[in-house]
C-alpha cells in the first residue's frame, strides 16, 4: 500500500499534466493515433475509389448491354491503343498542359510582381487577382464561349473596331484550341499569382537594400534574389497547375463541346463521355486509370526536382 | 384530478390530426427538361391534382438539350436514386432504358390507341417501356410573305430550295437574311440533319439491328449540307447552330427557310415574334429524284424503376399520355398529338392550322436507329456532321469515319 502511494506521488512530482501523458505512448504511437482519422477519410474517398477503378477497368461492364460484368483482362487497354479518339484526346490534353502551364506561370508571375508593388490601396489589386480564381470553371467557359462567338462575341467586335475581319473561332480546330488555351491561362494565372505573391512577401526587403548598396540593378536583383527564393513557391504552384491541366474538362466542354468534330476534346471529356453518356464503365475506368498514371508520373517528376534542389 | 390522460389524449389527437393527411398525401416528382414548356405541362399536372385529391406533383426541370437531359438521367438512374418518379424521355431512349432496367413496364396496356410509330417506339422486346407524351417530326418552316412577294412556291427538293433562296436573296439584298437555317452543332439534331437527305435517297442506316450503311448516299448527304454553306445559302458559322438558335433566328425574321421541329410554331406566332402570321410549314424537301423523308421525334413518359410510388406514378403517366392531355398540349403548346383523331380536332386546328397536314408527315417519319447503344451512334454521326460543316473533314472522309465507327458499335 505504502509503496504504491510513493510511486504515484513520485510520478506527480514530475509534474505532467494529463494530456502530456499521451506523449508517453511514444512518438510513433501518437502519430498513428493523430493520423488515423485523416487516413481513414483518405482511404474511403481516394484509395478505395482508385482501387475500384483499377478493378473495374479489367471488366467488360456496360449498363447499356443489359449483361452482367465479365472479366476480360487487358481487353479494355488493348482497345484503347487502337482507338484513334483516345490518342487524339490524350494529345490534346498534353498540348493544353504544355501551353497553358508555362503561359499561366508567366502571366501569373507578372501579375504577382505587379500586385507586390507598394500600392496605396491594396484591396482592389488583390480583389482583381482573386476574381478569376474564385469564378467556377464552367462559368468561365460559358462567359468566354460568348466572348469568342463569331456573331455576338466581344472579341470579333473589338477586332472589327480595329478594322480586322473577325473569324469564326469555333469553326477551326486551331482557332478553337487557341481560344480555349487563352481562356485557361486567364482563369488559372490568378491561382499562380496568389501562390507566387505569398512567396514574394516572405522575401525580406533587407536583401534588396543590400543589393542596392552593392549596386545590383533591377534585373539582376530579380534573377539573383527573387527567382531563387521563389523557387519553392513556383514548384508548388506548378505541381497543382499541371495536375489540373491534365484533368482539363470544364472550359473546353462549355466552349466547344470538343468540336469541331473531336479536335478540341480532352482525355477527361472522353472519360466523361464513355462513362456518363455511353455508360461503358469498363472502358471509361481503363481510360481513367491511364489519366491517373499520367498525373502520378508528372507529380513524381516534380517531387524529384524538389528533392534534388534541396 | 389527474390530468395526464387528458394531455395524453390531446397530444395523440394532435399528432394524428397532423399525420393522417401526411400519410394519405403522395408526392410525385416529374422530370421535365426545360426546353419542353414545363409551364404548360404544369397546367396538365394541376388538372391531374384536381382530379386526384391527395396526390401532389412537383416538377423538376433540367437539361435544355436531349444530351444534357440524358447525362443527368444517366447519373441519377445508375445511382438507383429514388427521388424522381416520372421521367420525360426522348423517343431514342426507351431501348437504352429498357436494357438498363430503369423504367417499370406497363403490363396489359393497349398501345393501339396511339399512332403506330409511338406504339412501336415504346415497346421493347414485347414490353411497354413508356407511354407517349407527344409526337414530333422535322418540318420545313418558311416565310410565306417572302415567298409570295417573289412568286416562289414552297420547294419540293433541296435544289429547288437553293434556287428559291438565290432568287429571294438576290432581290431582297439584305445581308442579314439567311437562306436556310439547320442544325450543324454537334447535338442530337445534327443526327437528323445527316439522316434527312440520306433517307431521302431510299437508304436505311440500320435494318434489324444490322448496319446497312450506304457510303455513296452518306457522301451525298454531307456534300449537300456543305454546299449550302459554301454557296452562301446558309451562314458560315452553321457548325455553331443548335436547334433553338434556328428557332430564334427564324423568329427574329432573319431566315427564309428553317428545318425545325413542331415546337417552334407556337413561339413563332407569339406576340414578340417578328414573323407572326407570316409563317408557312410544309414537309421537308427531298433530294432530286428521291422521296421526302423526315426524322421521327417526340418524347415519352416513363416511370422510374426506383420510384417508391409505383402505382401513383403509373396513374399519372396514364393521365399525361391520355387523349385529353394530348389535346391540351397540342392546342396550348403546339405539340403534335399522339392520337390520330386529334389531327382533325377543331380546337387543335384553331391553334395550329397546319396540324391538319402534319399527321401524314408524322406517319411517314423514320425512326433513328433503335439500339441500347444509341448514344454512341448519335455521337459518331453528330461530331462528323459538325466536322464536315466546319470544313475540318471532307464529306468523303466523314462518311468513311461514320461507317468505320458505326461498325464497331453495331457489330
Amino acid at each position: 500500500m505504502t509503496t504504491q502511494t510513493i510511486a504515484t506521488s513520485d510520478r506527480i512530482e514530475k509534474a505532467q499534466p494529463g494530456w502530456v501523458k499521451l506523449l508517453d505512448m511514444s512518438d510513433r504511437a501518437l502519430a498513428v493515433l493523430l493520423l488515423t482519422p485523416a487516413a481513414v477519410l483518405l482511404a474511403l474517398i481516394i484509395v478505395y475509389p482508385v482501387l475500384r477503378l483499377g478493378y473495374t477497368s479489367f471488366f467488360s461492364l456496360s449498363l447499356t448491354s443489359g449483361l452482367p460484368a465479365e472479366f476480360v483482362g487487358f481487353e479494355n487497354y488493348q482497345l484503347m491503343f487502337t482507338d484513334p479518339v483516345f490518342w487524339e484526346t490524350t494529345w490534346n490534353t498534353v498540348l493544353i498542359t504544355l501551353i497553358t502551364v508555362p503561359g499561366a506561370l508567366i502571366v501569373g508571375m507578372a501579375l504577382a510582381l505587379l500586385a507586390n508593388l507598394p500600392f496605396g490601396v491594396q484591396w482592389p489589386v488583390r480583389l482583381s487577382l482573386l476574381i478569376p480564381w474564385a469564378l467556377p470553371l464552367s462559368f468561365a467557359g460559358l462567359i468566354f464561349a460568348w466572348f469568342f462567338h463569331s456573331e455576338y462575341g466581344v472579341v470579333n467586335d473589338v477586332l472589327a473596331r480595329f478594322g480586322i475581319q473577325g473569324v469564326i473561332w469555333f469553326n477551326s480546330p486551331n482557332l478553337a484550341f487557341a481560344a480555349i488555351c487563352l481562356t485557361i491561362i486567364w482563369k488559372t494565372s490568378s491561382f499562380m499569382a496568389l501562390i507566387i505573391l505569398a512567396g514574394l512577401q516572405t522575401i525580406p526587403r533587407s536583401l534588396y537594400e543590400a543589393a542596392d548598396v552593392d549596386g545590383a540593378g533591377r534585373i539582376r536583383q530579380f534573377l539573383e534574389i527573387t527567382l531563387p527564393l521563389l523557387k519553392p513557391a513556383i514548384v508548388v504552384a506548378l505541381i497543382f497547375r499541371t495536375i489540373t491541366a491534365l484533368q482539363t474538362f470544364d472550359i473546353p466542354y462549355m466552349m466547344t463541346g470538343g468540336g469541331p468534330g473531336t479536335s478540341t476534346s480532352t482525355l477527361a471529356m472522353y472519360i466523361h463521355q464513355n462513362t456518363v453518356s455511353f455508360l461503358d464503365l469498363g472502358y471509361g475506368s481503363a481510360l481513367a486509370v491511364v489519366m491517373f498514371a499520367l498525373s502520378m508520373c508528372v507529380t513524381a517528376v516534380y517531387l524529384r526536382i524538389i528533392r534534388t534542389k534541396e | 384530478m389527474n390530468i395526464k390522460p387528458i394531455v395524453g389524449a390531446l397530444l395523440s389527437a394532435t399528432v394524428l390530426g397532423f399525420s393522417a393527411p401526411a400519410f394519405a398525401d403522395t408526392e410525385l416528382k416529374v422530370y421535365i427538361s426545360s426546353q419542353h414548356q414545363p409551364q404548360v405541362w404544369r397546367k396538365v399536372l394541376d388538372q391531374f391534382e384536381a382530379a386526384n385529391p391527395g396526390t401532389k406533383v412537383a416538377i423538376e426541370t433540367g437539361g435544355n438539350t436531349s444530351e444534357a437531359q440524358a447525362q443527368y438521367l444517366n447519373t441519377i438512374m445508375s445511382a438507383k436514386d429514388s427521388s424522381l418518379d416520372v421521367l420525360i424521355l426522348d423517343v431514342i431512349r426507351p431501348a437504352q432504358f429498357a436494357a438498363a432496367g430503369w423504367t417499370s413496364p406497363f403490363t396489359g396496356k393497349d398501345m393501339s390507341v396511339y399512332l403506330p410509330a409511338y406504339a412501336e417506339a415504346n415497346t421493347v422486346d414485347g414490353k411497354v417501356v413508356a407511354l407517349p407524351a407527344f409526337a414530333d417530326s422535322m418540318f420545313l418552316y418558311y416565310r410565306k410573305d417572302l415567298l409570295e412577294k417573289h412568286g416562289v412556291q414552297p420547294p419540293k427538293t433541296w435544289d429547288e430550295l437553293k434556287a428559291a433562296v438565290k432568287k429571294i436573296n438576290g432581290a431582297e439584298n439584305n445581308p442579314d437574311l439567311q437562306g436556310l437555317s439547320f442544325q450543324g452543332k454537334a447535338i442530337e439534331g445534327a443526327v437528323c440533319t445527316f439522316l434527312l437527305p440520306y433517307w431521302s435517297q431510299g437508304k436505311n442506316l440500320v435494318d434489324n439491328g444490322k448496319l446497312t450503311f450506304d457510303k455513296d448516299a452518306a457522301v451525298k448527304s454531307l456534300k449537300l449540307w456543305k454546299s449550302f454553306v459554301d454557296e452562301g445559302v446558309s451562314k458560315k458559322n452553321i457548325a455553331e447552330v443548335a436547334t433553338d438558335d434556328t428557332r430564334k433566328e427564324f423568329q427574329a425574321g432573319n431566315v427564309v427557310f428553317a428545318v425545325n421541329w413542331s415546337y417552334a410554331w407556337a413561339q413563332s406566332q407569339s406576340k414578340d415574334s417578328a414573323v407572326a402570321g407570316k409563317v408557312g410549314v410544309t414537309r421537308l424537301p427531298a433530294v432530286t429524284g428521291g422521296e421526302s423523308a423526315t426524322c421521327l421525334g417526340g418524347w415519352e413518359w416513363g416511370v422510374s424503376a426506383y420510384s417508391k410510388n409505383q402505382d401513383a406514378a403509373k396513374k399519372l403517366v396514364e393521365y399525361l399520355s391520355s387523349k385529353d392531355a394530348s389535346k391540351y398540349m397540342a392546342a396550348n403548346g403546339s405539340l403534335l398529338p399522339t392520337y390520330a383523331s386529334l389531327y382533325q380536332d377543331a380546337d387543335v386546328l384553331k391553334a395550329a392550322p397546319w396540324f391538319a397536314d402534319a399527321k401524314q408527315v408524322v406517319e411517314t417519319a423514320k425512326p433513328r436507329p433503335v439500339t441500347p447503344r444509341y448514344n454512341e451512334v448519335s455521337e459518331v454521326i453528330r461530331t462528323t456532321v459538325n466536322a464536315v460543316l466546319a470544313g475540318v473533314t471532307t464529306p468523303e472522309d466523314g462518311a468513311a469515319q461514320i461507317e468505320a465507327r458505326l461498325r464497331r458499335i453495331l457489330r
